[in-house]
Order: structure tokens, then C-alpha cells, then sequence
């Protein structure tokens, strides 16, 4: 099965339970959008072993905007593969939009990433050699959408990010700020869940970072749920709640909005 | 595969966050249709990402270009003297065979003495075969020798001269355009007539009619003949003329060349049901005529059709099919090991597009499929280029050699199947890395 059942250590009542899968952990399906619960990511250096996360459990209601902020080396970036669903966690349940997905295998994975989860990274992560459009199309042609209608939402998403001049363009032609436009277009082209940006404004200057969390707010209040995992404290201050990351384990988790 | 085509109602139900129940109206698209829809797709990355290295992907083609090429050409070419050959042996039909001291066809030096070390064949063998033999229909005599024939003062050499008997004009089908046959009046009395090929009037009268050179004179060993016929012009055949002889009455012959050679009896019966009962009575006529018992295993003589030639040609050809398959198959291996090359080379230049394919939701089957596709675009571009380039070299080597050109379907397809199969065999692992990349490593890359 999974690499997840197999990697789970042997605690007998949460090992069936994971097997098992939906079926078992039915009653518990949580109402949140996102619920994790005693999440563990155990690393193998050698004889060593690294804990990148131990026993995170939190939830995110639909429609929050929240921030994860930590020093670098405190487990946010292994925590925000999993919550993107990139990486399975060695231990616990994670359920996004009442899916276990931390059961999950390979190719299911790719589709909840697909359906459920829309990527925003630092260093924008567009394909060189394709138009903006294209660009903005590519969730949309692994959900098996038609070409007409991909182009059509596509065209829609990015005058969404007021893009609509700049559709035929290569990423080499446009400035960071219409490239991060760009991504978040991609990102929300095929309706997901969440929002889940990394460090989105790390590599603009401050007046386009500015124009960036604008977005961002503006996304917010149009009914996205957005995650942004962020070093910069000024930031998180944009989001509605804060979760502190420190050693692998929630420090803190406040709501300043 | 599992996945279904998205409608708005599940976009709804995510984005709203409540599941109703029963009334979702997914459309489960068939999962054939799906696959066609990704192969679609996948076609069209591959061909976008190999537009953007032409020179790469160009130089990547040699090898397949070059198998599937050879192929093409070699088998074209043999298909064209196919038809050749066959043309050109099935002119005496399968009704007629021949009786002689050695086979046609000898292969070894060990055989040509052995064979020579034989009695050779005589009148008196024609003659019993005439006699003896009720399941035959005509019998004729061929001697033949090679001289040097003059006219005036242009001589033409090792021309080859037949000394015939009448009736050998029929069982050859002989077409004598211009003039006549001699007739049995002239044969029985050792006349100096002669019936002519095509090459001779080339040859020694400067490309005159053939009516104009009825009645003229012919100088063959010492002997003066009078030209009373010229026979249809045959043409060419693997470059040999088969219009440079004489052919002179057979007592004609006998007379006047040292006819201690062997001769060959022709025999032909009606119709080809009657071949098999019309040699086996005419082995066992010359059998006897030699004095072979039932345990003795060489005839003492060759009898034959014209199948030996076709045989002959047959195996030939064999043995240039199986070079050519083999030159093929080497370098459409070494063609497969360059395209598997550049696709690993490939697969690791585009570490991070596989990342961020995979990140938007691409599967493990959409990453494979899509360098699978590219690999199989590839060899199937190179295979295309192949037939053609074969088609060319095939078509250019009939206008130099002179004979027909058989395109077939059939080795196009082939030869674009087999170097999409080589792209198939190269691009799997190739694939299968990039496919089995993790999401995280590959973003992180460079």
C-alpha cells in the first residue's frame, strides 16, 4: 500500500486505523477544512534520527487566512510539503476537506495536489518556455479539462490577477510581480480548497511584495482559504492568524484579526 | 486510471464545503477517452519541447535515419528486381525443362569436377527421349559455343553462338520480328544460315533496320553465313544483354564447330500439370541410357527447369535481406542508445518542470506518459525520415541501374512502427526516472 501505512510506527491502534483509511475513521471526519492531528516526520541521517515535526495538531476553518512563521530549520517547510500534500507524514492523520490524505498513495496524491491545493512558491516555479497562458493551463490539462474550456478559465484566472495584456507573454518578458501574478493565477485556475503560498513575496522588492499581499487580501475576502508560510514577521502580520513554528512543535497559534 | 472528468458541481461542493449527498452529477468520462485526451496532450508537450533543440533533436535522428533508411532502400530495390526476375524467367513458362551434362548453377570446385568427369549428353539421348518418352510434347538441341563475328570490317567478339534445332523456336517462344526461321530443308542439309540478335545488328551494322539486314552476309570462324532472320530484342538483365547471339541450324553447327561439347536437350510438355510425370519418364529414360541401378544415388546427368535461376536469385537476395537487417538492427540499437541518452540527459535538465508538472497535480502516469510520447515522437520522426530518405536512395539507384521502382505501404509502416518500438524500448527508463522524481527534490533543483 502507501508509503505512509508503511512508514508508520508500530502503535497498533493507529496503524489499523490508517489502513483502513476512510472507512474506519469515518465518524471522525472533521468539519474543518484542514485537520491534522498529532502529525510526526521523522527524517533517517545515518543511525540518526531527525524529527522534523513532533505531534502537530491543528485545524484551519474555511475561508481563514493564516499565516505558519518559524526560523528556518524549524520544521515550516517540511510542514508546508505536507500540508501541500508533496510529502506524507511518518506519523498521524491529516484530513483535507474531509479526505485522509496522509493514507494516501503517489497518484492520489497528485490529484488532491491537483484539485484541492493551489501553489504559490518564492521563485515562482512557471515552465520558461511557455506563455502565461499556458502556464495557467497546466493544473487544468491534468484534471482532463477540454481544451476550450481550459483556455476559457484559464483567460478568466488571469484577468482575475489583471493579466488579461500580458497572456501571451514568456515568463523572461514579464517583470517578478506579473511572474508571482502569474503563478497565483495557475494556482487558482482549478477552484482549489486552499491557497498555499511559500514565502511568495521573498524575491520582489517591497513595493511589489506590497502589490503581492494586496492580492492576497483581496483573494481572502473573495472567499479563499489561504495558508502563507513566511520568515518575515511583517508578513504575517497581513494574515488573520499566526502559527508559530519552533523546534518542530507549535509554539504559538493566535488570532490577531 | 481512475480519474474523472471535473464538472462545475464538484468545483461547487469544494469551494462551498458541503458534500450533497446523492445529488453530485459527475460525468465518469470513459477512461479510454481520458487516455486520449493525456496522450493528446503529452503529443504536444513533446513536440514543443523538441522544436526547442532542433539541432539536438536532429542529431539524434542519424541513427534511426540511417536504419530505417537501409531498409527502405534495399527492400524497394529487391522488390523492383523481383518483378525483373520474375518477368523475365516466366517467359518460358514452367512447361519446358532441360536435360544436360552439368547443372546451371555450380557451386563448388569439387562439384565442377565431378561433374565433368560425366558422359556427355548426345543425339542419341535426345533422340531416346523423343522416342520413349509419351508424357513429353516437343524435344529440341542446343549446342552452343562463343566466337568472334565480322561484317566487312566490323567484328564483334564473344558473341554467342547456338547451334538449334527447329523446333527450339517454339519451345523458346522465339519472336523473329524481321525475316524468317530457316526452314527443315535448310536444317537437314547443313545450310550457313543464320537467325540474329538484337545486339549484333547494333554491333556490326551500325544500328540498321533490322528488315535492312535480311540477305547480308555474316563471317563466323572462318565460315560465311547468310542472315535470314532477327529475333525480338530481349534487353538487359542484371546488365548481360541476352540479345548478343547467333543462332544457326544444329547440323549447321556440327559441321562447322568442334562440336565435341555436351549438349542440352530441351523437353516441353503441354501444360504444367504434365512437368512432374514428363521428368520422372525422362530421368528414368537417361537413367537407364547410363546405366544407373535404382541405389545409385547421382543421376549422371542434371535435369532442370528454370527454376534453378529463380532460386539462385531467391537466395541471393536472401542473404542481402539479412545484411540489411542486420546493418539496420545495429544502428537503430546505436540510434536507441543515443535517444536514451538525451531523454536521461533530458529528464535531468527538466528536474524542475517535473517538479512544478507534478506540484499542479501531474501523476506518475502523466510524467512517464509524457517523456514516453516524446521518446516515441522522436523515433517515430526519425523512422518518417528513414522511408523517405529510403524511397529517394531506392528510386535514385533504379534510374542509374534501369529497372522498376515497387514502393510498398507495407515497409513504410514497418519502418516507422519498428524505430517507434526503438523509442518505446530507449524511452522507458528514462521515463520511469522522471516519473519516480520526488515533487520536493525536483523544485528544488536548479
Amino acid at each position: 500500500m502507501s508509503d505512509a501505512t508503511m512508514a508508520t510506527p508500530p502503535s497498533v491502534v493507529e496503524a489499523g486505523a490508517l489502513e483502513h483509511g476512510d472507512l474506519l475513521a469515518h465518524d471522525a471526519v472533521p468539519a474543518a477544512l484542514i485537520s491534522m492531528r498529532d502529525i510526526w516526520k521523522t527524517y533517517q541521517m545515518g543511525s540518526e534520527e531527525l524529527h522534523a515535526l513532533r505531534g502537530v495538531s491543528f485545524d484551519v476553518q474555511r475561508g481563514e487566512y493564516m499565516a505558519i512563521i518559524g526560523p528556518s530549520g524549524s520544521g515550516k517547510s517540511t510542514l508546508m510539503n505536507l500540508i501541500g500534500c508533496l510529502d506524507t507524514p511518518s506519523q498521524g492523520r491529516y484530513w483535507i476537506n474531509g479526505k485522509l490524505v496522509s493514507a494516501m498513495d503517489d497518484d492520489e496524491l497528485a490529484r488532491i495536489r491537483n484539485k484541492e491545493i493551489g501553489f504559490v512558491f518564492q521563485t515562482f516555479n512557471l515552465l520558461a518556455r511557455a506563455t502565461a497562458l499556458h502556464n495557467v493551463e497546466l493544473p487544468l490539462i491534468y484534471a482532463g479539462i477540454s481544451s476550450a474550456d481550459r483556455h476559457e478559465r484559464a483567460r478568466q484566472s488571469l484577468a482575475s490577477v489583471e493579466l488579461t495584456d500580458r497572456m501571451t507573454h514568456r515568463p523572461n518578458e514579464l517583470s517578478g510581480g506579473q511572474r508571482q501574478r502569474v503563478a497565483i493565477a495557475r494556482a487558482l485556475v482549478n477552484h482549489p480548497s486552499l491557497l498555499l503560498a511559500d514565502e511568495p513575496t521573498g524575491a520582489l522588492d517591497s513595493h511589489t511584495s506590497v502589490e503581492i499581499m494586496n492580492l492576497f487580501e483581496k483573494l481572502h475576502s473573495d472567499g479563499n482559504t489561504i495558508i502563507v508560510v513566511t520568515h518575515e514577521p511583517d508578513i504575517a502580520a497581513r494574515a488573520h492568524r499566526v502559527i508559530s513554528i519552533r523546534d518542530g512543535q507549535i509554539e504559538r497559534d493566535e488570532r490577531i484579526k | 486510471m481512475s480519474t474523472e472528468l471535473e464538472t462545475e458541481a464538484d468545483v461547487e461542493r469544494r469551494r462551498g464545503g458541503r458534500m450533497v449527498s446523492g445529488a453530485r452529477t459527475r460525468r465518469a468520462a470513459s477512461s479510454s477517452r481520458l487516455f486520449l485526451y493525456k496522450t493528446w496532450e503529452a503529443f504536444r508537450i513533446a513536440l514543443g519541447s523538441l522544436r526547442a533543440s532542433k539541432l539536438r533533436t536532429g542529431l539524434t535522428l542519424v541513427g534511426v535515419v540511417v536504419g530505417v533508411a537501409a531498409v527502405i532502400a534495399v527492400v524497394t530495390i529487391i522488390k523492383g528486381l523481383d518483378k525483373t526476375v520474375a518477368s523475365t524467367f516466366s517467359s518460358q513458362g514452367s512447361t519446358v525443362f532441360t536435360v544436360s551434362k552439368r547443372p546451371q548453377v555450380i557451386t563448388s570446385r569439387e562439384d565442377f569436377i565431378r561433374f565433368n568427369r560425366r558422359r556427355d549428353v548426345t543425339e542419341e539421348d535426345a533422340a531416346a527421349i523423343t522416342r520413349l518418352c509419351t508424357a513429353c510434347w516437343r524435344t529440341g538441341i542446343a549446342a552452343n559455343a562463343a566466337a568472334t563475328i565480322k561484317h566487312g570490317d566490323q567484328s564483334a567478339q564473344n558473341v554467342r553462338v547456338r547451334g538449334l534445332t527447329l523446333s527450339m523456336f517454339a519451345i523458346e517462344d522465339t519472336d523473329v520480328v524481321a525475316g524468317r526461321p530457316w526452314i527443315e530443308a535448310e536444317e537437314s542439309s547443313a545450310r550457313n544460315v543464320a537467325v540474329v540478335g538484337a545486339d549484333v545488328i547494333d554491333n556490326l551494322f551500325g544500328g540498321a533496320l533490322p528488315e535492312q539486314v535480311i540477305g547480308q552476309q555474316l563471317r563466323i570462324e572462318g565460315g560465311t553465313y547468310e542472315i535470314i532472320g532477327v529475333a525480338e530484342r530481349l534487353g538487359k538483365i542484371f546488365g548481360f544483354s541476352r540479345d548478343n547471339f547467333v543462332q544457326i541450324p544444329f547440323p549447321t553447327f556440327k559441321k562447322n564447330f568442334n562440336a565435341r561439347e555436351s549438349l542440352i536437350v530441351f523437353v516441353q510438355v503441354p501444360d504444367d500439370n504434365g512437368m512432374v510425370a514428363a521428368q520422372d519418364t525422362a530421368r528414368s529414360i537417361m537413367r537407364n541410357r547410363r546405366g544407373k541401378t535404382f541405389d545409385e544415388e547421382d543421376d549422371g546427368f542434371a535435369l532442370e527447369t528454370q527454376d534453378v535461376f529463380i532460386d539462385l536469385y531467391k537466395s541471393a537476395t536472401a542473404n542481402i535481406y539479412i545484411v540489411t537487417i542486420g546493418v539496420a538492427a545495429v544502428s537503430l540499437v546505436v540510434g536507441g542508445i543515443v535517444v536514451m541518452n538525451i531523454m536521461l540527459v533530458s529528464v535531468t535538465e527538466r528536474t524542475k518542470e517535473i517538479g512544478v508538472r507534478k506540484a499542479v497535480g501531474a501523476s506518475r502516469k502523466d510524467v512517464l506518459l509524457q517523456f514516453l510520447i516524446e521518446a516515441v515522437v522522436l523515433t517515430g520522426i526519425g523512422g518518417a525520415l528513414g522511408v523517405v530518405f529510403g524511397f529517394a536512395l531506392a528510386f535514385a539507384l533504379s534510374l542509374a541501374m534501369n529497372f522498376p521502382l515497387l514502393f510498398s505501404a507495407g515497409s513504410a509502416v514497418l519502418g516507422v512502427t519498428v524505430s517507434s518500438a526503438v523509442g518505446i524500448a530507449s524511452g522507458l527508463w528514462p521515463a520511469w526516472k522522471a516519473a519516480s522524481l520526488d515533487p520536493i527534490e525536483a523544485l528544488r533543483a536548479e
